[in-house]
């Protein structure tokens, strides 16, 4: 199988902005699992966003059992962007929404997860998407990608935050399905679980094209794919040294201070073509509004 | 409608209608007439569009306080930096240029416009104080009698606070966001993501050139002294004028991040609509006036013609504001561009008008090129001045002068450039028909431009120059331009 049975990936930013409009309420009943004076919603939707998105699927891609799952059933080399789009969907949905609509997008997920299954063609091993050591992987994976990025990229979090942070993302896998008894709930936690998982992880055929494929994604348009390539970059340059190795990445131009400027410089004209779709500015508005009426208050 | 290709998105299309308009600016050259038209517009749209999420860099006093959107104030120099940083502040900039020429902004897309300007998130009044207390040494309440927290507008790169001076005098203060400086040249000092961005956006452009160009703008922009010695030189030459207000400046008060001037009040731009045609056409008179007199007297030239720097007061009294960018021309600068004028619409010497021309660089010499379609080519940008009589300058009369810029398929953009002191005239121009357009003014424009031509000196041709007449004769005996860059 090559890149080429992939859909391209026109429409990207159009779709993830939509993606991530449709996540933020006009009248929230609650303030939802997080609320404006969470850590969680001060990390969000900013500049690095696509990055930190980008280095977990990367890792994510790297459980053979949960990139089997994605292979063999998403729908995922039919409309790959619109399987990244559900995706980001779902996460400010939760992130944003009130409980009762986070609950229901919680819900409507497990239930997709009920029918997928199979058997991984590399390992042999049976998998279900409802298998809470899978959902753990991918929990994980994205919040330590959030860290991660945060760190080298932007202002890191303080270790307290970097704590408070896992910890409020407890919630989110156990919306999935996870027993909250299994969730890393401090960033020491997160570690260890993550290194508990390594030899498990296996970059798979499955994993190497799917990633080939989101690290240059065909039929972006130009000043998009431009941009894409520092997006990529950073990705990797954020990635720990195990899991490039295991892609066979080259080694990455080093994170000096005026290659960090660089890499934000082009992340701000991509957040600028983002803010640049309808209803994203309002949507970031209603957000800095309740953070800001949250902070005063 | 959004399905448009490649260059939808805000960051790139702005990319695009710079190159465009720098290409206006610098040089008659290869872009197709429709891509570059639809570039702008793009443009216009992306980059409104994004600069209604920032401070934005159209000068706006006289709005309401409650349209700026307190409860989005940015609170840190941390909030700024990532409100502008990372290239915002620079794409807005390349926005604004783009700005100038808003041919064909749809009314959907003027509505956007004041919508988002609306949601300009400003400086709390905690870090306003803060800059005003770095730069003038003392907390607001203590240089001030009384200063209102509150910004009244969003202005260039900064905000307008009201304020009465210890000697009772009504000032409008801007203050400039802090780091904004820093921020803004680090982001132009990128050379190598702008040219990418301009290269995919503009591929047969002198992106270097349109590169330096931008950054030689923006960083005059960011230091506020340098528009306080504009406003100030055209404050003191205009002191008097019938209807051309300019507010004074307040050294004192005045700063790097920091100017206060008179404060002024009046209709917006927008209110306009609503007034008679003869009060719109008394507006756009005093408008013209301005520009041209501030050109052939001062020899300088308020690069910013945007319907956000005009306050009405009716009667065809209007204060002008903002002189972040102000060209100065020397003498022999301006001495060409006279000559134009003088031999297309005085002498009726196409052949004078063609070597003037040659003489300033516009036009290569011995260009295979006959006089006649050189005539034809440039003749629309002197439309109104070549025959007297009132004539109406319509949005389409504006839209035209614009399309002639971009239009390649005349031979005669072939052998034509604007040589860089030039640049900001066209800009001028284009932004002077943009806004003369939307008013559909009527007059007798010949008529006033022969009152203000030095080679004509013609006679008061309307109530209004008969009452400049008046101020002129009031004015020092024997006063010539060169006395007025003397310091006040």
């Amino acid at each position: 199988m090559t890149a080429d049975s992939y859909a391209t990936a026109a429409g990207l930013v159009e779709r993830s902005a939509s993606a991530y409009i449709s996540g933020i309420p006009d009248n929230p009943a609650d303030d939802g699992f997080f609320g404006p004076a969470s850590i969680t919603w001060r990390v969000s939707g900013g500049l690095i966003s696509p990055v930190a998105g980008l280095r977990s699927l990367i890792l994510q891609a790297l459980h053979p059992l949960a990139m089997a799952g994605v292979d063999q059933h998403s729908g995922w080399k039919q409309d790959p962007v619109g399987r990244l789009a559900a995706t980001s969907a779902y996460v400010s949905t939760v992130t944003f929404g009130d409980r009762a609509t986070a609950e229901r997008a919680a819900a409507v997920v497990r239930r997709i997860h009920e029918h997928v299954t199979g058997t991984d063609t590399v390992t042999g091993r049976r998998y279900a998407a409802g298998d809470p050591a899978l959902l753990l992987w991918v929990h994980a994976a994205l919040v330590e990608s959030d860290l991660a990025v945060r760190s080298l990229l932007a202002t890191p979090l303080t270790p307290a935050d970097g704590d408070r942070y896992v910890a409020e993302m407890v919630v989110a896998a156990t919306l999935v399905g996870v027993p909250r008894a299994m969730v890393p709930a401090t960033a020491a936690e997160l570690d260890s679980y993550i290194c508990s998982v390594r030899p498990e992880l296996q970059c798979t055929p499955a994993a190497k094209e799917s990633m080939a494929y989101l690290l240059d994604p065909p039929g972006l348009d130009e000043d998009i794919a431009d941009i894409w390539q520092d997006v990529r970059d950073a990705a990797i340059t954020c990635l720990p040294d195990w899991a490039r190795e295991m892609y066979g990445y080259h080694a990455p131009e080093p994170l000096t201070p005026a290659r960090r400027t660089e890499i934000r410089q082009a992340l701000g004209i991509l957040d600028a073509a983002f803010l640049g779709e309808p209803g994203v500015l309002e949507a970031r508005q209603r957000i800095t509004a309740r953070m800001r009426a949250a902070q005063s208050a | 409608m959004r399905r448009l290709p490649a260059l939808v998105t805000a960051g790139l299309s702005v990319a695009a209608a710079v190159a465009a308009a720098a290409l206006v600016r610098r040089r008659i050259g290869p872009l197709r007439s429709e891509r570059g038209i639809a570039a702008l517009r793009l443009a216009a749209r992306g980059g409104v569009r994004y600069a209604g999420s920032a401070p934005r860099l159209f000068a706006a006093a006289g709005e309401k306080r409650e349209q700026l959107r307190s409860d989005l104030a940015l609170q840190t120099a941390e909030d700024v930096t990532a409100t502008l940083g990372d290239m915002k502040g620079v794409l807005m900039k390349i926005g604004q240029l783009a700005s100038y020429i808003d041919d064909g902004l749809s009314p959907t897309v003027r509505r956007t416009l004041s919508r988002l300007q609306d949601s300009v998130p400003p400086m709390s009044s905690e870090l306003a104080a803060g800059v005003l207390a770095e730069e003038l040494g003392q907390p607001p309440e203590q240089v001030f009698a009384r200063w209102d927290p509150e910004p009244i507008a969003a202005a260039s790169i900064g905000q307008v606070h009201r304020a009465m001076t210890r000697d009772g005098r009504a000032v409008a203060v801007k203050v400039q966001y802090p780091g904004i400086a820093e921020t803004i040249a680090a982001d132009l000092g990128n050379v190598s993501l702008l040219r990418r961005m301009l290269r995919l956006a503009a591929p047969s452009q002198d992106v270097d050139a349109l590169i330096s160009e931008l950054r030689e703008r923006v960083s005059e922009e960011l230091d506020y002294r340098r528009e306080a010695r504009n406003q100030r030189l055209l404050a003191a030459y205009y002191d008097g004028h019938p209807t051309i207000h300019v507010p004074g400046v307040i050294s004192e008060l005045s700063t790097r991040r920091v100017v206060t001037s008179e404060l002024a009040d009046g209709a917006r731009f927008a209110e306009l609509a609503s007034w008679s045609q003869r009060e719109r056409d008394l507006a756009a008179e005093t408008i013209y006036r301005f520009v041209f007199r501030s050109l052939y007297e001062v020899r300088a030239f308020n690069g910013d013609p945007h319907p956000g720097n005009y306050l009405f007061h009716g009667d065809g009294r209007v204060t002008f504001l903002d002189y972040g960018l102000v060209k100065h021309f020397a003498p022999y600068e301006l001495q060409p561009l006279m000559q134009m004028a003088r031999f297309l619409c005085v002498e009726r010497d196409p052949e004078g008008f063609r070597r003037s021309l040659e003489q300033a660089g516009f036009l290569q010499p011995e260009a295979p090129l006959s006089t006649e379609m050189i005539v034809d080519h440039l003749g629309v940008f002197y439309d109104t001045i070549r025959e007297p009589g009132p004539r109406t300058i319509t949005e389409q009369y504006a839209s035209a002068v614009v399309r002639r810029f971009f239009d390649l398929r005349s031979p005669v953009s072939q052998h034509m450039r604007v040589p860089s002191t030039y640049v900001i005239l066209q800009r001028i121009n284009l932004g002077l028909f943009g806004v003369l357009g939307q008013l559909s003014a009527t007059a007798d424009w010949r008529a006033i431009a022969e009152e203000i031509w030095p080679f004509v000196q013609g006679p008061p041709s309307t109530p209004i120059g008969e009452a400049e007449a008046a101020w002129r004769a009031r004015q020092l005996p024997g006063r010539r331009p060169v006395t007025v860059h003397a310091r006040r």
